[in-house]
């Protein structure tokens, strides 16, 4: 293949990235997926149909609590017994396995540099290696498995610059099926349990505070939504700003310091999360996300406290 | 209460005193069984920083129903996936995402005070103004902060595996 110049990677190659990308919003499959990350490991039952106008995907999970994930295009709700309840969560559908990618490719473009690899055998499938790798050191990289027939990702690893899993997704069975029947898109009832709505806990916030303001964000890393947020154990509402760069979220916690609370200085890594806190100013600054520790530290040294 | 939030609101009472207002109004809240459309909350509170009296009018109204709006439950299972007697349901349908009033206006109240708080240069007199700090040492992800970014901005794994301290 010949490579363009001024991308990283053919355009035969991101084609075959964005046909990967379309795929699972598409296709008609139900299969099993085996998800792993740090010790823990679970098995996942998935069934996902487009009808041409709406996706509808119902997850289980297999091992331990039986929790139920639906996917209905992007509005999840979740199903997640807990102690006699179960507790129905309401979740922004996004980078749901496998349809982890963006469609729209741009971004991750100027971010990665994409490299074919070789083919191997995935739940009785051929696929074909492509290697997202980024370009910087404030992203992890990915390997995919790509069904060589119909492009559906087949087993997805998030690798850091030491090229050390953080995290993996594979599916061990699946089919590609005909029928358009939704009659499975529903939760399993258990009427001897309680069904209860999860507490609601934050709320829009588009206003910008006179208190603070952004410089010097990571490179890609763009905002995608700000709320306030009531955090158990806080007197006061927390301002709560996500970011992502197409792949990675990383959320921005900003409260003011509280008389006769310790500021909170420190960070750390735990499998592939990143977490740092310090303080600008009046301001307490947490920062969590799947990035490498250097994105939450630039996100948290990107807020200028303002007096 | 409602009288003290109004005057808050109105900016005829001091926020010092709205701390006091926000722990009564977090005790006596019956936010569990009153529940009221987020977007409308949403919408006035979009109307900030000067409030406005739609903002006023709307909350006040919301938190005086409370009371009588009861049964959340009623709310989602009408448009909720239901149970196996039903199997047509799901298609199209939205479930219609609400919450309480009473505590949008503790989010409001908080807000208020909140902003305050920080524009005071007398609070933190112990800290060097502006300045920020570097940490070094290692430190717990705390669980609070960690739900939230996954409650938020879900990971594709964490759909699926939840970290040991997730509240249970």
């Amino acid at each position: 293949m010949v490579s363009l110049s001024g991308q990283a990677g053919s355009s035969d190659q991101w084609q075959m990235l964005q046909k990967m990308a379309v795929a699972a919003h598409v296709l008609n499959y139900q299969g099993i997926f085996v998800c792993q990350t740090g010790a823990q490991s679970k098995s996942v039952e998935i069934k996902h149909i487009y009808n041409g106008h709406d996706e509808f995907a119902r997850n289980v999970v297999l091992d331990g609590s039986p929790r139920e994930v639906f996917n209905q295009s992007g509005d999840v709700i979740i199903y997640n017994p807990k102690n006699e309840k179960i507790v129905i969560e309401k979740r922004r559908g996004q980078n749901m396995f496998p349809a982890i990618l963006p469609t729209d490719l741009d971004n991750i473009k100027a971010n990665y540099s994409l490299k074919l690899g070789e083919i191997e055998r995935v739940a009785d499938r051929q696929a074909q290696i492509l290697i997202l790798e980024s370009k910087d050191n404030l992203r992890y990289s990915y390997k995919f498995w790509v069904d060589s027939e119909y492009g559906l990702l087949l087993k997805s690893v998030m690798l850091n610059n030491r090229n050390e899993a953080l995290d993996s997704m594979a599916f061990t069975q699946l089919t590609l099926i005909k029928s358009m029947e939704l009659d499975w898109y529903q939760p399993k009832i258990d009427s001897k349990k309680a069904y209860v709505m999860e507490d609601v806990n934050t709320i829009a916030d588009k206003q910008d505070s006179p208190h603070w303001r952004l410089k010097g964000l990571p490179e890609g890393f763009v905002k995608v939504e700000q709320m306030m947020r009531a955090v158990k154990g806080k007197t006061w509402p927390v301002t709560h700003v996500i970011f992502s760069d197409g792949l990675a979220s990383v959320s921005l916690f900003i409260e003011p310091l509280e008389n006769g609370i310790k500021p909170r200085n420190g960070r750390s890594l735990v499998g592939n999360t990143s977490f740092y806190a310090n303080v600008a100013g009046n301001l307490q600054i947490t920062v969590v996300g799947e990035v490498p520790e250097v994105t939450v530290a630039k996100i948290a040294h990107a807020v200028v406290f303002v007096k | 209460m409602t009288e003290q939030l109004s005057a808050l609101v109105d900016n005829e009472i001091e926020l010092a005193d709205a701390e006091h207002l926000l722990t009564s109004m977090q005790a006596n809240s019956p936010a569990a069984e009153a529940w009221s459309r987020f977007h409308l909350i949403g919408d006035v509170m979009r109307g900030t920083p000067t409030l406005s009296a739609d903002f006023k009018a709307n909350l006040m109204a919301k938190i005086d129903m409370e009371p009588t709006v009861l049964a959340p439950n009623a709310a989602w299972l009408k448009s909720a996936p239901k149970g196996n007697d039903n199997a047509s349901k799901s298609g199209g349908q939205q479930i219609a995402w609400s919450m309480a009033a009473s505590f949008a206006a503790i989010l409001v109240v908080g807000f208020m005070v909140l902003q305050a708080q920080v524009a005071d240069p007398s609070l933190n007199t112990s800290l060097a103004a502006a300045e920020t700090t570097i940490p070094s040492n290692a430190e717990a992800i705390p669980a609070e902060y960690l739900t939230a970014h996954q409650s938020s901005a879900p990971s594709s794994t964490s759909y699926y595996i939840q970290p040991a301290s997730y509240p249970h």
